[in-house]
């Protein structure tokens, strides 16, 4: 225990002093590290916590970058209102959404995530008018308003610390959720949905509760890339963005909460340094997800885990 | 009598003609698919592109050997063996986990997407229509190479008919989709039945790729939206059943064609999803599950 109070406070001082240390193309990654661990996270609530395999999350990741660059474009909306707003329609989109989805399951599940998340892609890019299409759209960043504090967006030391504080944010509150008892009724449905049903509990009430929570945490960070890049498209509906979790989580372990951080740690600059020479990177992705899913199914941080508890 | 426009019920004949062309090709994709989920329980990613490299390959066999009937068979051929391979390979070890068959067949997508984009490359290309013939009809002229598809692929959904259930083949495949143990404890080599079923369903989709190409576009991304499409007709049908499938084939794809007369393509998909939506909050499992 005390081991692990050393941990925490070592990571965040390294966090910390990153920030103003780092190069700058080293601290551009990452901004990206801390937003997609957010979404790698939320996925984990879903996948790694309550077995839902969803190959569509990408829906709630453009629905939230479109929901916060709207208000801001059209009407000059300030920063906290439009994320409020992003994050309020990315739930009304996770409970209709997962109201069809969640209650029928298994391949059900999978396959109508993998629908919206193709058919939400689709009207991106054709309704023009509200989307920018392929193009896209960009916008002004708001500041960031504290009563009479205000700082800029466009400083790239003040948006590390902006996203590494939501990043914190969001792990404290779903570590919190997974420890509570809602989380643990969650971990009985991945382990044995009927029996967690027989003893009384209203599994469609938990698994949805499950999808929405992950919507919500994809859509912080969807809302959270838009604002960094000041731009949305109808790329970020494409169904690739929807595997990127599901890779995170398994590279790193599913339902360790902190696996899927290591994933997007380990994968990103891969990604982004193999991208640069090579563009036939994705076919790597692919083979990785093919050898991760038989040599290793546990994921990094599983393995550890399992380590630790058998020494 | 209210008078109608001439062209207005020339559009309606093409939109059902149209319709029932798109539903015979869909339906062999959507079929395989199905297949392949009933008798393995994996949802196969991989299926789109199993049906983009039989248009490709299609495309290879016209600039090749300037024969599309060439590229068409070699089409079937490569992704039986490819379909076989696979199974025995990279599925066969995540069997039973649903969730990371999924995981595999998307790996094997992003990896047959990239080959093609390093070998056929990312700009679409189109294929000419083998039979350069158009037939005239009912008021309107309509090419004969979609004629023949649609018999090509009635005759490929009729033997495929014949094959389950009249061939011993066929019988060991519904068994086996019935009840695993049972099949295996009959005598039925129900790992030889899985690796011919998964490279039949490849093969089915290929075909309906193959056919396709000289009507649309040949893209190395064109396998996502017939994805999309045949995933919507499955869960209309009901999973895994092969006559919901075949029917709701036919409802989807006229229903698409009927109302891009009056929209555009992706309000026609939005319409399906709509109805697909529907389906399942009156009937969970399909319209035609058991």
């Amino acid at each position: 225990m005390k081991n692990r109070l050393i941990l925490y406070v070592l990571v965040l001082v390294i966090l910390f002093s990153l920030g103003f240390t780092l190069p700058t193309d080293m601290r551009s990654l990452s901004i990206d590290i801390f937003i997609f661990a957010i979404y790698a996270m939320a996925y984990d609530i879903l996948y790694g916590y309550t077995g839902q395999f969803s190959y569509g999350q990408a829906v709630f990741f453009g629905v939230a970058a479109y929901g916060l660059l709207l208000p801001v474009l059209h009407t000059n909306t300030n920063l906290w209102v439009s994320l409020t707003i992003a994050l309020v329609i990315t739930v009304v989109f996770g409970i209709v959404l997962g109201f069809l989805a969640v209650r029928l399951g298994g391949a059900y599940f999978v396959i109508i995530t993998i629908i919206f998340n193709l058919t939400f892609y689709l009207i991106a890019l054709d309704w023009i008018w509200l989307t920018g299409g392929d193009d896209g759209l960009t916008f002004r960043a708001p500041k960031i308003e504290f009563g009479v504090f205000s700082l800029s967006l466009y400083d790239p030391v003040v948006t590390y610390y902006f996203m590494l504080s939501f990043l914190l944010a969001s792990y404290l509150i779903l570590k919190r959720l997974i420890s509570s008892p809602i989380g643990k009724v969650l971990i009985a449905i991945r382990e044995n949905e009927e029996r967690a049903q027989l003893i009384g509990y209203n599994v469609f009430r938990y698994k949805l509760l499950a999808y929405v929570v992950s919507a919500l945490f994809t859509g912080l960070s969807g809302a959270l890339y838009s604002l960094r890049t000041r731009y949305a498209s109808a790329d970020y509906f494409n169904i690739a963005l929807s595997v990127q979790p599901i890779i995170w989580t398994l590279v790193g372990g599913a339902g360790t909460l902190t696996g899927p951080i290591v994933g997007v740690i380990l994968i990103n600059p891969l990604i982004y340094y193999i991208g640069v020479w090579w563009k036939h990177y994705l076919s790597i992705i692919g083979a990785l997800m093919i050898f991760v899913v038989i040599y290793s199914p546990k994921g990094i941080v599983g393995n550890l885990i399992n380590k630790i508890e058998k020494s | 009598m209210v008078p109608i426009e001439p062209t207005i019920v020339n559009k309606i004949i093409l939109a059902i003609l149209n319709g029932v062309v798109w539903a015979l090709i869909i339906a062999l994709v959507a079929l395989g698919l199905t297949l392949i989920f009933g008798l393995m329980d994996i949802v196969n990613i991989a299926h789109g592109d199993f049906y983009m490299l039989g248009a490709v390959l299609a495309w290879y066999g016209v600039a090749l050997f300037n024969n599309f009937w060439l590229g068409a068979v070699m089409a079937m051929i490569f992704t039986a063996i490819l379909g076989a391979v696979v199974e025995r390979s990279i599925i066969r070890p995540v069997e039973g986990l649903p969730a990371f068959t999924v995981v595999v067949t998307i790996g094997l997508s992003y990896i047959i997407q990239q080959s093609v984009l390093a070998t056929f490359g990312g700009s679409p290309q189109t294929v000419p229509e083998p039979i350069r013939l158009t037939i005239e009809f009912l008021g309107i002229r309509y090419p004969a190479y979609r004629l023949f598809v649609a018999g090509v692929s009635g005759l490929a959904l009729i033997a495929l008919g014949v094959f389950l259930f009249k061939t011993p083949y066929g019988l060991w495949i519904r068994a086996s989709m019935q009840d695993k143990e049972i099949a295996s404890a009959m005598g039925i080599n129900v790992s030889n039945v899985y690796i011919m079923t998964f490279s039949l369903g490849a093969m089915l989709s290929a075909l309906g790729g193959a056919l396709a190409a000289p009507i649309t576009q040949v893209f190395y991304l064109m396998g996502l939206d017939v994805l999309a499409i045949s995933f919507i007709i499955v869960i209309i049908g009901g999973l895994g059943s092969l006559k919901g499938t075949l029917i709701a084939a036919f409802i989807i794809s006229l229903l698409e064609n009927f109302i891009t007369l009056v929209a555009t393509p992706t309000e026609a998909r939005v319409i399906s999803l709509l109805i697909m939506g529907a389906v399942l909050l009156i009937r969970p499992k399909g319209l035609f599950s058991t």
